[in-house]
């Protein structure tokens, strides 16, 4: 067996299989869990629960007037390589190929140029995070084993997508056997570390909402 | 036909002159991209070398690879190899069959000790001690021992000799095995393809004749002049895949203008082989310029890739049913744990609430 | 062997430029070998055959070298044309294989091709065969007379 072929089938096989329980675990059981909310009357005119999840979750996705000027680097990048990285995963043909391989479902790619560059613009914009992750004190005091992890296995698909495409440093069939075990590494960590937060945001933002909104806060 | 006689010797008494030889050597060297001026010193080593003995064992195989090899040539500048080689025995071509042909072929072994090439098609059952497949009694795997002990060197043509190939596919009955699993201690040269290349061929016994030396291989003993590079690289269909225009079928619109095939399944990204550039039928076409996906054809396993049909980078296997077992085992994990955490809660109040009744 | 370009097929990506810019390359190639060989008598080879080269480059190659002096044919295993271009000492050697399809191009800076020579071993046997003749025929013509 090559290392394609591992690629291809087991890792790919027992990774997904492991992301999906995972995360199918962690979704429903954080969905079924009891609501830790405050055993008291709402504030009167509070938002009701529903509108309040909902602001919880978009109001939070720009900063507030006063964290703008402090924030604004986070909030850019961070937009940049989520939107990156959707469109490399989403957009690119052999992906497309490989989502509807698992699901069926099918959709229109990009070209492949304009993938690399998009590419190319994900991984600076990831380097440019973790520069700013580790030159900022205060992140440095709050960012664990975790953050790197999870920051390392986002870079790794995308680094050896791009190598794999250029045919750099090895040959084609290799760089894509690592891309696929990279990607693996990826599925596997995802359910149980910060990655999570890709399915997760939702939920937790809204819970804030409706705690925030249940004692009239502001949103 | 003497055996101290020249090659130059044998031709010029056929009125083949040298520039026969420099031509053949600049096509060789052409194919192989060999260093200009490269052919000169090719066509004097061929001319001072003499016939090379070749003994050709056919195994597990389909005969595809000697048709590819010999039907391919007319008479004219490419048919010269045939010239360079003494093929003593081949029981598939000889005239000669039975006791006589084994007898030939165990002349040549003696006339040409040390200095004979083995060229092996097909696979080698090797499981029951090789007695699926035996030629005049004698099992593949105990012929191919045998004829290998004095050779120069060996060379496995076309994917079953090189890598296995169908008879090797799974579940293998036979346990075949490729010639370099068998042949440990000679040189072995691997020319993947089903078939392989008949000017990969030429090209190879055309510089083992001339320079008396293996010309360079890959990591899976393959000349790197004929398997350097992927069909992809050198697809003419690449700008598609560039620009992301892929036919989704073989008879879409897409397909009518020739797009990208990777989407029906093209192998080419993964193919060493030099189809898209030396091409098929006397350069005709080749796979991809006739419409189909590249099927991988010289690579080890190609035939259990999980289809010829299946995109390059989708899962070889089929996880639907798996993955919706992992679903399922998930919400009970989650919906379980969230039950443990609301007994563990309930318990708790009713513990405060004890507690407190107490107190009072 | 074929050379049959890409674009010369039906499905060949119709907007694949027609010229792109590697004549000018050999072009170059070609003088710089030329001006070497005028000084130092290095004689020197360039391999057209496996060049990713389209028709069209061919076809500019070929008339910015132009027809000079000397053409000629050899009929040695398949046709060959051989012709020195505009520029003295370059050639444009050209091999056909089966089907006279081109099997090699190439271009060859010297006083005259390699394969227009002739071979040492050649004339040695031919001198054998020519003396036969003459031998041949002298004891006819004596036994004729
Ligand atoms: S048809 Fe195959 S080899 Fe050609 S560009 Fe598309 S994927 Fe590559």
């Amino acid at each position: 067996m090559t290392l394609l072929d591992f690629a291809r089938g087991p890792a790919l096989q027992a990774a997904l299989i492991i992301f999906v329980l995972g995360a199918v675990w962690r979704i429903v059981g954080a969905l079924t869990a009891p609501w830790r909310l405050v055993p008291a009357n709402p504030r009167e005119g509070a938002l009701s629960p529903a509108v309040a999840a909902l602001k919880g979750v978009f109001v939070k996705m720009w900063p507030h007037k006063p964290f703008q000027q402090a924030g604004l680097f986070t909030f850019v990048n961070g937009y940049v390589f989520h939107f990156g990285l959707a469109i490399v995963v989403l957009l690119f043909t052999p992906h497309i190929l490989f989502i509807k391989g698992l699901t069926g479902l099918n959709w229109p790619g990009l070209p492949s140029n304009l993938i690399y560059m998009v590419a190319v613009i994900t991984g600076a914009s990831l380097i440019a995070g973790l520069v700013h992750r580790l030159r900022s004190p205060v992140l440095q005091l709050i960012s664990r084993n975790d953050d790197y992890l999870s920051w390392l296995l986002t870079f790794l698909p995308v680094v050896t997508g791009l190598l794999a495409t250029s045919h750099l440093g090895a040959r084609y069939e290799t760089l894509l056997a690592l891309h696929i075990l990279s990607i693996c590494a990826f599925l596997i960590w995802f359910p149980f570390g910060k990655l999570m937060h890709a399915f997760l945001f939702v939920f937790s933002r809204g819970m804030t909402g409706v705690r925030m909104g249940q004692r009239g806060a502001e949103l | 036909m003497q055996r101290s006689q020249t090659l130059g010797e044998i031709l010029d008494s056929r009125g083949v002159s040298r520039r026969a030889f420099l031509k053949y050597a600049s096509y060789v060297s052409a194919l192989m991209a060999l260093p200009a001026g490269s052919a000169a010193a090719m066509a004097e080593g061929l001319a001072a070398a003499r016939r090379q003995s070749v003994i050709w064992l056919s195994f597990q195989e389909c005969t595809g690879c000697t048709e590819s090899l010999t039907r391919s040539f007319s008479p004219t500048l490419e048919s010269l190899i045939f010239d360079f080689i003494s093929l003593d025995y081949h029981h598939t071509l000889q005239a000669a069959s039975g006791e006589a042909a084994e007898k030939a072929r165990e002349t040549a072994m003696a006339e040409n000790k040390g200095k004979y090439i083995v060229v092996v098609d097909g696979a080698v059952s090797t499981k029951d001690g090789g007695l699926y497949s035996t030629i005049a009694g004698v099992a593949n795997v105990d012929m191919l021992r045998a004829s290998v002990k004095d050779a120069l060197a060996v060379i496995a043509v076309g994917t079953c000799a090189a890598f296995g190939g169908i008879p090797k596919a799974r579940p293998n009955p036979t346990g075949a095995a490729p010639v370099d699993e068998i042949v440990t201690d000679k040189p072995v040269i691997n020319i993947p393809g089903c078939p392989p290349i008949p000017e990969a061929m030429a090209g190879v016994i055309s510089y083992l004749v001339s320079f008396g030396k293996l010309p360079e291989l890959d990591d899976l003993r393959r000349p790197k002049a004929f398997f350097g590079e992927t069909i992809h690289d050198r697809c003419y269909r690449r700008p598609f895949y560039e620009r992301g225009l892929f036919a989704d079928g073989f008879d879409d619109a897409g397909a009518r203008q020739g797009y990208c095939l990777y989407k029906v399944g093209c192998k080419g990204p993964v193919t060493y082989n030099s189809c898209a550039t030396l091409k098929w039928n006397g350069g005709v076409s080749f796979p991809i310029q006739s419409g189909h996906g590249c099927l991988g054809c010289s690579e080890p396993d190609f035939w259990d890739q999980g289809g010829f049909y299946r995109p390059l980078s989708t899962s070889l296997r089929d996880l639907g049913p798996a993955l919706a077992g992992a679903a399922v085992a998930g919400a009970a994990l989650g919906a379980g744990a969230a039950w443990a955490s609301r007994r563990h809660q309930a318990a708790y109040v009713k513990e405060q609430a004890a507690s407190e009744g107490g107190k009072k | 062997m074929t050379l049959a370009p890409a674009s010369s097929h039906p499905h060949a990506p119709r907007e694949a430029p027609a010229l792109t810019g590697m004549a000018d390359a050999v072009l170059a190639e070609v003088a710089a070998r030329l001006e070497d060989y005028a000084e130092t008598g290095r004689a020197a080879t360039i391999e057209l055959t496996a060049m990713p080269l389209t028709t069209e480059d061919r076809a500019e190659l070929e008339a910015w070298l132009g027809r000079g002096e000397v053409a000629v044919t050899i009929e040695s295993a398949g046709h060959s044309e051989i012709w020195e271009t505009r520029f003295s000492g370059v050639w444009f050697v050209r091999h056909f294989g089966e089907g006279d399809r081109i099997a090699t191009e190439s271009i060859e800076i010297a006083d005259a091709p390699l394969i227009v020579r002739s071979h040492p071993a050649d004339m040695r046997a031919a001198a054998r065969r020519l003396a036969a003749l003459c031998a041949d025929q002298s004891t006819r013509t004596r036994r004729d007379a």
